[in-house]
């Protein structure tokens, strides 16, 4: 048990009930410093509540939670992490620039701001009250105080919920700067793309349980799995071997041996024509393997 | 290092409760108004006008604390900010000190428009300086128990029920205690229930 404490997060078989409902069911998964970790999973599945018992929110019925060695509750686990607010919680009456000196006056007063509020584009809005912001602009904001002090891990729930384009890439951006500065990273998403752009490895969890862990690259290099897209000359349709299905004015086909169905298409002289090869999105990778049902 | 984020916190309170008029003018104004209606009325009556002062200063300190300080105890454990600020590094105590002298503030000043008044329409004529500074002193006594009854009050029930619940266990508190009106004024059942109130004592006190 004594190396493990190097680790960022480390949960063991973590499990709680609420009433008849287990809401999480023996969870256990470590990040270590450096790392970007996605908590994937359809809506009820359990993920607040993880994110809730990690972060010592809330107390696990069974099993425990070390962030760098200590209870997550600690004064050494807090100081080391940041969690973004539920961004439909501030108070309307205050100003980012208010928050961001209290948040900076809980960690000790040590922790510069104007980084974040550079990475976060806040500072046009440092002293409106947050009563008259856009969802986007209140993320951005709880991202920023997230990040405020380096801490070496943070917490972010759907962090780019109601972020437009822009934002989303800056928030990327500075998610992967801090992972490769050695922070860890725990964050729950819907948007696959965005998880694909951050993370190092995801863990999927349903009814509780964890469905499906592993890196990225390893979950692509399992699957191995290519999408062909090309068109085909008019009036002309694939034949019969090839699992193609029409998408607009292309087909589509995906396939585990890429070569072979390559050179078939060749060597039968299909006549195809913008051919492009592209690994499978994370978001079909997912739902293929929860179809077979892959632990 | 406390005192930072002390100061820190009772920042972040005042600047809340202060950009709030709809919500610090009443609780102030309230028990001062109370008291203009009915308890003014027994002006010039000797111990009796000071009585009804000192009533009156007994329930404006209570329903700040009872109210806005711990009933909003169960707005609060739904409230995402406050959750959010239990994970920051610091003290955990600190964000209560602040709330508690923030409840300790907005009540003196309900206290002393109360006080005012007083002086003002009922004419009060209390032995010294030192007499008003005991009764300031005897009603924020007794503004604790009333937070500390609001505090469990809102932390057994939800946010919705919390409100309408102080309600009905606060104002026949008050009623009963006789801080509205003496309890000779009372009838006599009420009068025998008064006896048995901590409102009453508070107010005997005071």
């Amino acid at each position: 048990m004594r190396q493990m404490t190097e680790q960022a997060v480390e949960a063991h078989d973590i499990s709680k009930r609420f009433g008849a409902v287990t809401a999480v069911d023996g969870l256990s998964l470590t990040l270590e410093p450096g790392t970007a970790l996605g908590l994937l999973g359809p809506n009820g599945a359990g993920k607040s509540t993880a994110l809730a018992m990690l972060t010592g929110l809330r107390a696990p019925d069974t099993g425990a939670v070390r962030i760098f060695g200590h209870r997550p509750t600690s004064a050494k686990a807090r100081a080391r992490m940041g969690v973004t607010p539920q961004a439909a919680g501030f108070p309307g009456q205050l100003t980012p620039r208010e928050l961001l000196h209290y948040a900076q006056a809980r960690r000790g007063g040590r922790a510069p701001f104007d980084d974040v509020v550079t990475a976060f584009g806040l500072g046009p809005l440092l002293d409106r009250r947050l009563a008259g912001f856009s969802g986007g602009e209140v993320r951005r904001l709880a991202l920023a105080l997230a990040f405020l002090g380096r801490p070496g891990l943070v917490f972010l729930d759907e962090p780019t919920a109601g972020l437009d384009i822009a934002a989303q890439e800056a928030f990327a951006l500075t998610a992967r700067a801090f992972v490769n500065d050695g922070g860890a990273l725990i964050m729950t998403s819907h948007y696959w793309a965005e998880i694909e752009a951050i993370c190092d490895r995801i863990t999927m969890i349903d009814k509780g349980r964890k469905v499906l862990e592993g890196s990225l690259a390893d979950i692509r290099a399992r699957m191995q799995a290519r999408l062909f897209r090309f068109t085909l000359p008019e009036g002309k349709a694939p034949p019969d071997w090839l699992p193609a299905r029409q998408q607009g004015s292309h087909w589509a086909a995906e396939t585990t041996d890429s070569d072979s169905m390559l050179r078939r298409m060749v060597g039968e002289g299909l006549g195809f024509h913008d051919l492009t090869v592209e690994p499978l999105g994370l978001s079909d990778i997912i739902a293929r393997m929860s179809r077979k049902d892959v632990p | 290092m406390i005192l930072h984020q002390l100061s820190a916190e009772l920042a972040l309170v005042l600047r809340v409760l202060l950009r709030q008029p709809g919500f610090w003018v009443p609780t102030v104004l309230f028990p001062a108004m109370l008291y203009s209606f009915f308890g003014a009325g027994l002006a010039g009556q000797g111990p009796a006008a000071a009585y009804a002062m000192a009533a009156f200063a007994v329930y404006a300190v209570l329903g700040v604390g009872f109210y806005q300080f711990g009933v909003t105890v169960a707005q609060d454990r739904a409230d995402p900010f406050i959750r959010w600020q239990r994970l920051l590094p610091g003290s955990a105590l600190a964000p209560w000190a602040a709330r508690v002298l923030a409840a300790i503030g907005f009540s003196a000043v309900a206290l002393l428009l109360v006080l005012a008044l007083g002086k003002a329409l009922g004419g009060v004529v209390l032995a010294d300086a030192q007499a008003w500074v005991r009764l300031i002193i005897v009603t924020h006594c007794a503004a604790l128990p009333a937070t500390l009854l609001g505090i469990a009050l809102g932390s057994l029930v939800s946010a919705r029920a919390a409100v309408p619940l102080a309600n009905l266990v606060f104002l026949p508190l008050a009623y009963l205690g006789g801080l509205w009106m003496p309890p000779q004024l009372l009838p006599d059942a009420v009068a025998a229930l008064s006896v048995w109130t901590p409102t009453r004592a508070m107010a005997e006190l005071a």
